[in-house]
Formats: structure tokens, C-alpha cells, sequence
């Protein structure tokens, strides 16, 4: 009796998802991708100036824990602003009004008073209370695991010495947590590391651990950090709420590439974050059609095998667009990279090979991709 | 009555073999400031080295990564492309010393040579309790040195995982070379002169007072000393608890602190905070109960709030115990934890907030001689409370989840340990000095020493708040270049400081030049005040009195 309802609630919910699917963008974004994905060109323009300033916390907080705790600061601070003028304008005060002056004053000779005594004791108990109370929300609501999970995105950040690892775990959202989406980025690069793509407004857990020594995952925009320690798991969330790029750099002490240990983060919306994970999930294979494409001259062969090996394993509208976006991000940057082809030149190669590869992806696909 | 036996012939030296084998509390105190000042150039040295590093043009991520797409190299102190000095290894081992030194051999040892030198007069006694243990707690900073310093000579270098020495860095995998086992080696000789000293103190202090000297007439400094010598001799052991399991680690084949075999890296961060958090106190609270008596002389008055003062003192030792895990925030604990060590922090600022009230009530309605110990007394105050008021803010967990190893963090304790701990070190110099060797520093370069060494903490340590906040992470030879003028500033701060530093250094030496001081009490203290130490001649004879001096008929808070 509750078997077949189970499965027709299965199908509606398969049907549901199928129909909210996103769109597969056509050949001619590819490169409106490479641009917003790319952390090579995030990092750097073509004048070798910066893309992005870093931004923090309390300047420009950009996830929901960052606006709590600058709020949390300026209050603070606030409250305990006091405490800092005071004893700096009383110092100075003293100092000029008590100077030793040839008018034969006699100092005083008083040696205590409890009742001021008893003020500046509680008067301070007091500010810290003010601070202290809100203080205990904050801290629970960053430190104790939120409640309902289901629509958050879980990764995993695993740091090696001297670059991170995410593993989506979970992409959250309306994406059903059944297909299994585990995927890995991560590599070492030079340049920016790669980032770790966030949609905005998705709360994202973060589970926290490290391959060797110790390190810290901070973005400081985030308003978050976190080491994270071989053997266990710590973890953070917080929710993303500007879109853009932003940087970090690791915050625990890790040995000699600590200082270039950074780290790059992605706020990107819904549309664009389903266009990078599927990308994502074709990036090994295109892996072979890259190396035939990317020395100095292409055997064109070779070239032909590695693309009808990678159509061969499926050639789906996503994988085609996967295998566009690799070749153009990989190209772009290689471009970015001291090689023997350089600037121009290299620009100009790499657009004749993308045009060798479409019309290979054309010929190999036959007549249904022919007719559109 | 039997025949008396002849004493024995004692065998005195004189000159360099005099100091050598010295047990007179004098000398030891005299010879523990000599090493603190050697330490502390060679430790300001090393942060010459980063700050200069921090200074260079390719030490921007930008930079390095422009250079490497241009395939050229970054202008950098240390890199691992072009260093003109070594690579990236060396800054940290540069990050390491200059902590070890500062810390160990300089901060620590600092206050405990003053007080070597002054408590014994302060209380009346002739000597420290154990003379022999007195001297062989000051020559066990040598070896200790020479481990530590003599390990940038050895394969693979000094020690370059922190001062803090976390495992897994500090382990074989990361950090193969014997420097690491050096400097914990190195640690543990500290660790034991720190103990011996401590437990000198506690004993002279409770059974060496002149008679008549009642608690309630020991002088702050004492006090101070006395409540130090209690968390040295607490903590202390516990310091060598952590880095033996280290040790042990590396080389014995033990899994303290090895996760894949049972052990837990976090397990060090906790015992090794136990130390070191009270550490800090160690490093500043026997100059908050020095202070007090510069304070009152130059403003020609008793201290203000002297039971409360001691009491603040006590607190103060005790809940550092209590607080050590607001270094590691980050680590990862129960959320209750955490809420108990923010709030077990916050509650340190009460004791301090009395200690800066007091100060400030001091010198209220006095006639204040604003001499250099009294501008150093007061810039202290100024500068530690700027410390103190950052330190109230990583107290919070929440932005300390920010701050937490930035450079905000940073900022804070070398503005508690710069603007406070070395500007106490200078006040008490000045104040001290004529009675510690008979000479005068000379006040119109000590203005300038002063109003340099203000300046340059004020650029160099707020600056690193900024820096930190913004989002500038810390032991990092490279930064993004948003950060690129605030780090200037910083360097041009700390270039201000060790350019005031030595030339207090060579103040102290031209000094020995000058003419004795002839009378006993040169600054006047005892008009107003009853202090042992300005009772008897600069520097005082070998016996320190002849005979006992006057006991004050009043306590410190002027009960009959």
C-alpha cells in the first residue's frame, strides 16, 4: 500500500528536480565563464595589477557572521571606549595640572578612598556586562550547529602544506543530497590558490581538518576562521551575502610556504554556481584533449583521439560545454604563464585550437549537433 | 669551652673571576641586566631582520606573483627565489628566536634581575635566601643561550616552527633538524633558572624580611616579585611538561602528540598555554608593583590604594590561571568552554583597570617631577592601556574569531610587552640605576630615548592593529599588497625603537664614566617614603646595611 506512493512521491520529486535544472549556456559564454571562475585572472589583470583589494570584517563584511560580529565590535568598542580616553586624558591632565611649580604647594598626603575605590571596581564590571550579555548569543549562534541543515552546502577544506583541498560533500539547496555529490577542487597553483565556489545566500558548513602540520582557514571578509588540525574535524558556517571575490591568507604558522598559503574564495549566484559544478565534474576528463592541445605545435591526431575519447564517454550538452570551458580557462591561463609562446601570439594560437576543437566536437557529434 | 678552630682561608677573586664566581644578590642582579641587554640587541636584531623583510618591495603577493608570470624574481630578504639572505625557512626561524629571545631572555629574565637586585634591599635582608642557587640560576641563562642561539649554526637551522612550537610543525616530519631539539633543550634550562629563582624568592621574601617588616609594610615591588615567584614556580614546570612531550616525540619514539597514533596535537596547545598565558603576567607584573614606587617618588606621595594594589596583584595571578585557552580560540572547543574563557578573561580587566586607576590617584594632588623614569612610568601607562584595551577585545570569542592570529594580535602584545613591559624595564632603569651602580643616566638624552621610543611603539604597535583588523596574517613573510603603507609605517616605527634602545645601551655604558653619586637617596624618595633600598649608600656595600634601618611605624596604607 505505502510502496507505490513512495515511489510516485520518488517520481514527482525526480520530475521536480529535473524540470529546475539549469540551463546549459550556450558555446559563445564560455568565456563570460572563464573570466568569473579563473582564479589566475582574478588574481592578477593583464597589466600584472590587482584585481580585487582583500577586504575584512569590519570593513566590508560579507556573510552573515561577518555582520554580526563588526556590529558586535563597533558595540564594543563603543562601550569600552571610555575605558581607553579616560585614563589617557586623566594621565596628561595629571601630569600638567600636579607639575612641580616653584609655588611651594605641598603635595597631598592622602593614601586611599574606598568608596572611589569600590567605583572604578564596579563601574568596569558593569561595561562588561553590557558587552558580555550579547556577546553569549554571538558566540552560540556562530559556534553551536545550526539547526536545520538541509539547505546548506557541506564541504570539506583539508589543509595541505601549502594549499587547501574542498570537497563538496553536499551542494545543498534544491539539489537532493541522494546524488551523491562529492567532488573535489584543489590543486597547487601558482598564482591565487583555487577558489572555493559559494552561492550566495546559501549557508555553508564547513568541516575543517589538515593532511600534515596545522594550518587555519580564514577569509577574513567571512568573519570567520578556523585551524584546522590533523585527526580531527573542526567546523564553521556562515552564509555568504556579497557576491565577488575574496581573499585570505592561512592563519596558523605552517613552515616556509606559510605566507603564500592563500587563500581564494567565490560568492557567485545560483545560475553560475550550477554551470561551475557541472564544469567541474567533466574537468579530469578533459584533462588529455588539454595536453594535446597545449605545446607548441598540435599533432592533430592526437588532438582528434583525445576529443573522440572524451565524446565517447558521453557527450551531453554539459560536457560539451565543460569541455569548451577548460580548453578556454586552461588557455587563458597559460597565457597568464611565462612560456615560449607569449601575449599575442599565444592569444591568437589558442583561438585557431579552439576552432579546431569545435569543428572536431561538429564532425564527431554528427548531424544532431550539425542541424542546430 | 674548647678550643676554637681556626676558620678556614676563603679564597676571594677580583675582577672578571670575581664576577664569575659572585653569589652577592648585587652582582647577579647587575649581571642578569648585562644578559638581558645583550639578549634584547640580538632579539631586536631578528625583528630588524622581518620588519626589513616586510619592507621590501617583492615581499607583496602581488608582487611575487607578477614576478613569477614575468619570469623574473621579487626584491625580497627572504624568498625562496632570490633571498638575498636565505629563503623563507630563515624568516621563520626569525619569527622564532626573536620570540624565544624577547621572551625568554630578555622579559622574563628582565624583572627577575631587578628584582634580584632591589628586593633584598626592600626588605632588609643581606642576601637572597640561597646565594649559591641565586648564581647558579643566573648561569644556567648561559648555556641556555648558547643552545638556542648556537642552533642557527647547526644543519637545518634555529627552531622555526613559533615560540608557541605546535606539533605537528615542530615534530621530525616538519621540522627534521636538531635546532628544534635545541631550542627545547634550551627551554628546559630556562625553565629550571626561572623555578630556582622563583623558589629563592618565595623563601627570602617569607623569611628574610627585617624584623618588624610585616606584610602589610612590604613594598609593592615586593609583593609583586613575591606573587610572580608563586606562578613561576606553578607554571613553570608545566612549560616543561609540553616541549618534553615534544622532545620525547621526536626523538623517543613516543605519540603524545602524533594524531594517527593516539596522540592529540591539541593536548600541547593546552598544557603549553598553561604556561604561557600566566607566562605573560610573569613578563609584566613584577613592573606593575615596580612602577608604583617610581610613580609615588616623583610625585612625592604614598602609593594610593596599596592593599587594593596587592589584592589586584593577587587576583591577577590567580585567574591567569583560568583563562589560558583564549590563545586557541580557533582550535576548536565545546561552545561552553569557550564562553567560560571569554568571560574569565573579561574578568582580568577589573584587577587592571584597578592597578591603572591607582596609578593615575597617585599622582593626583602631587608634585609631580616629570623626570625620564616618570616619563617612561607614565608612557607606560598610556601605552599599556592601549594594550589592555585590545586585549579586552580578543577577549571576545566572537572577534577574536577574526583577530586571532592577524596582526591585531600582534599589535596588542607588543603594545602590552614594547609600550608595556620594556618601557617599565627602562622607567625602573632610571630609577634604579644610581642605586645599582652609583651612576647617573643622563636625563636630557633620556628625553630623547623617551619621546623616540614613544613615537616609534606608537607607529610601529597601533599600526599592526590596523593591519590585523584589516585582515593582515601573522608570521607571513609575504602580504597582499593592501597592507603595503601600514607595514611601512610599522618599520619605520620599529626603526625609530631600536634606534632609542641603543642609544640607551650606550648611555648605560658611558655612564660608568660619571661621577658617583654621593648621597644615599638622589631622587628623594625617602622624604615622603621609608624604602630600604634609598637607605644605604650607590651601590650598596657587600653587607648592604650596616645595621638594620628603621622600620616604618606605619603600613602602607598609614595605619599606626
Amino acid at each position: 500500500m505505502l510502496r507505490p506512493l513512495i515511489a510516485l512521491l520518488m517520481l514527482c520529486a525526480a520530475v521536480s528536480t529535473a524540470a529546475e535544472s539549469p540551463v546549459v549556456p550556450a558555446a559563445e559564454q564560455v568565456d563570460r565563464y572563464v573570466a568569473l571562475f579563473n582564479q589566475d585572472l582574478l588574481a592578477l589583470d593583464d597589466k600584472r595589477r590587482v584585481v580585487t583589494p582583500i577586504t575584512g570584517a569590519f570593513d566590508a563584511p560579507a556573510s552573515d557572521i561577518a555582520r554580526d560580529v563588526a556590529q558586535a565590535t563597533w558595540f564594543s568598542l563603543l562601550v569600552f571606549l571610555p575605558f581607553l580616553v579616560l585614563p589617557q586624558v586623566l594621565l596628561i591632565w595629571i601630569i600638567w595640572k600636579y607639575r612641580k611649580r616653584q609655588d611651594g604647594r605641598a603635595p597631598a598626603t592622602f593614601t586611599g578612598n574606598h568608596r572611589l575605590e569600590i567605583v572604578w571596581t564596579a563601574i568596569p564590571v558593569v561595561a562588561l556586562i553590557i558587552v558580555g550579555i550579547p556577546m553569549w548569543d554571538l558566540l552560540y549562534k556562530m559556534e553551536a550547529p545550526p539547526a536545520d541543515q538541509r539547505r546548506d552546502m557541506v564541504v570539506e577544506v583539508r589543509g595541505k602544506t601549502y594549499a587547501w583541498d574542498y570537497k563538496y560533500q553536499r551542494l545543498g539547496g534544491d539539489v537532493p543530497t541522494t546524488r551523491g555529490d562529492q567532488f573535489e577542487v584543489g590543486q597547487d597553483v601558482v598564482g591565487m590558490q583555487e577558489p572555493i565556489v559559494l552561492v550566495k545566500d546559501r549557508r555553508v558548513i564547513m568541516n575543517l581538518t589538515a593532511n600534515d602540520v596545522n594550518h587555519a582557514w580564514w577569509v577574513p571578509a567571512f568573519g570567520v576562521k578556523k585551524d584546522t588540525i590533523k585527526g580531527r574535524y573542526t567546523n564553521v558556517w556562515f552564509t555568504p551575502e556579497k557576491l565577488g571575490f575574496f581573499k585570505g591568507q592561512c592563519a596558523e604558522l605552517c613552515g616556509q610556504g606559510h605566507g603564500i598559503m592563500l587563500i581564494s574564495a567565490l560568492v557567485v549566484d545560483e545560475a553560475d554556481f550550477a554551470v561551475w559544478t557541472e564544469t567541474q565534474r567533466h574537468r579530469a576528463d578533459t584533462a588529455r584533449v588539454w595536453s594535446a592541445l597545449s605545446g607548441t605545435t598540435v599533432d592533430a591526431k592526437a588532438l582528434e583521439d583525445a576529443v573522440g575519447a572524451y565524446l565517447l564517454k558521453g557527450s551531453s550538452p554539459w560536457r560539451l560545454f565543460s569541455l569548451r570551458y577548460w580548453i578556454a580557462s586552461n588557455a587563458a591561463s597559460l597565457a597568464r604563464k611565462p612560456g615560449e609562446l607569449k601575449g599575442e601570439a599565444l592569444k591568437q594560437a589558442m583561438l585557431a585550437r579552439r576552432v579546431q576543437v569545435e569543428a572536431l566536437i561538429n564532425r564527431l557529434t554528427g548531424p544532431t549537433t550539425a542541424t542546430n | 669551652m674548647s678550643d676554637t678552630v681556626p676558620m678556614p682561608p676563603i679564597k676571594r677573586y677580583t675582577g672578571v673571576m670575581d664576577w664569575l664566581t659572585t653569589v652577592d644578590h648585587k652582582k647577579i642582579g647587575l649581571m642578569y641586566f648585562w644578559f638581558v641587554v645583550f639578549s634584547a640587541l640580538i632579539g631586536g636584531a631578528m625583528a630588524g631582520a622581518i620588519r626589513v623583510q616586510l619592507a621590501m618591495p617583492g615581499a607583496t603577493v602581488e608582487a611575487m606573483q607578477a614576478a613569477a608570470l614575468n619570469g623574473t624574481t621579487a626584491l625580497s630578504l627572504f624568498s625562496d627565489a632570490n633571498g638575498m639572505f636565505g629563503d623563507r625557512h630563515l624568516y621563520n626561524q626569525m619569527v622564532t628566536m626573536h620570540a624565544s629571545m624577547m621572551i625568554f631572555f630578555v622579559l622574563i629574565p628582565g624583572f627577575i634581575g631587578f628584582a634580584n637586585y632591589i628586593v633584598p634591599l626592600m626588605i632588609g635582608a643581606r642576601d637572597m635566601a640561597f646565594p649559591k642557587l641565586n648564581a647558579f640560576g643566573f648561569w644556567l641563562l648561559v648555556p641556555a643561550a648558547v643552545l638556542q642561539l648556537g642552533s642557527f649554526f647547526v644543519v637545518g637551522g634555529a627552531a622555526a616552527s613559533g615560540w608557541t612550537a605546535y606539533p605537528p610543525l615542530s615534530l621530525k616530519a616538519a621540522s627534521a633538524g636538531p635546532g628544534q631539539d635545541m631550542w627545547i633543550l634550551g627551554v628546559h634550562l630556562v625553565g629550571v633558572s626561572s623555578i630556582l629563582a622563583a623558589i629563592n624568592f618565595i623563601v627570602t621574601i617569607v623569611s628574610l624580611r627585617a624584623p618588624g617588616m610585616i606584610w602589610s609594610k612590604l613594598p609593592l615591588f615586593a609583593w609583586a616579585t613575591f606573587f610572580v615567584a608563586i606562578i613561576q614556580l606553578i607554571a613553570t614546570p608545566v612549560l616543561a611538561a609540553a616541549v618534553t612531550m615534544v622532545l620525547m616525540d621526536r626523538n623517543f619514539g613516543t605519540t603524545f602528540t602524533i594524531a594517527s597514533q593516539g596522540g592529540d596535537p591539541v593536548l600541547y596547545q593546552h598544557i603549553f598555554w598553561f604556561y604561557s598565558h600566566p607566562a605573560v603576567y610573569i613578563m609584566i607584573l613584577p613592573g606593575f608593583g615596580a612602577i608604583s614606587h617610581v610613580i609615588a617618588a616623583f610625585s612625592h606621595k604614598k602609593i594610593f590604594g596599596y592593599l587594593g594594589m596587592v589584592i589586584a596583584t593577587g587576583i591577577i595571578s590567580f585567574i591567569g590561571f583560568l583563562v589560558w585557552a583564549h590563545h586557541m580560540f580557533t582550535v576548536g572547543m565545546p561552545t561552553w568552554l569557550q564562553a567560560f574563557f571569554m568571560y574569565g578573561s573579561l574578568v582580568i580587566a577589573v584587577p587592571t583597570g584597578i592597578k591603572v586607576f591607582s596609578w593615575l590617584a597617585t599622582m593626583w594632588g602631587g608634585t609631580i617631577r616629570f623626570t625620564v623614569a616618570m616619563k617612561f612610568a607614565a608612557g607606560f601607562i598610556s601605552m599599556f592601556v592601549f594594550g589592555g584595551f585590545g586585549g579586552l577585545l580578543l577577549a571576545l570569542t566572537p572577534i577574536d574569531m577574526s583577530m586571532h592570529d592577524s596582526y591585531f594580535v600582534v599589535g596588542h602584545f607588543h603594545m602590552a610587552m614594547v609600550g608595556g613591559s620594556v618601557m617599565l624595564l627602562f622607567a625602573m632603569t632610571y630609577y634604579w640605576w644610581p642605586k645599582m651602580t652609583g651612576h647617573m643616566l643622563c636625563e636630557k638624552q633620556g628625553n630623547w630615548i623617551f619621546w623616540l621610543m614613544l613615537v616609534g611603539v606608537l607607529m610601529a604597535f597601533m599600526t599592526m592593529h590596523l593591519t590585523g583588523a584589516l585582515g593582515m596574517a601573522r608570521r607571513v613573510p609575504v602580504y597582499f599588497k593592501d597592507f603595503l603603507v601600514l607595514n611601512h609605517i610599522t618599520t619605520v616605527g620599529y626603526a625609530l625603537t631600536f634606534i632609542s634602545s641603543v642609544w640607551f645601551v650606550i648611555d648605560l655604558i658611558r655612564s660608568y664614566g660619571r661621577p658617583k653619586v654621593t648621597e644615599n637617596d638622589p631622587w628623594h624618595v625617602n622624604d615622603v617614603q621609608q624604602s630600604f633600598e634609598w637607605a644605604t649608600t650607590c651601590p650598596p656595600p657587600v653587607y648592604n646595611f650596616e645595621q638594620v634601618p628603621p622600620i616604618p611605624v606605619a603600613d602602607q596604607m598609614g595605619k599606626h
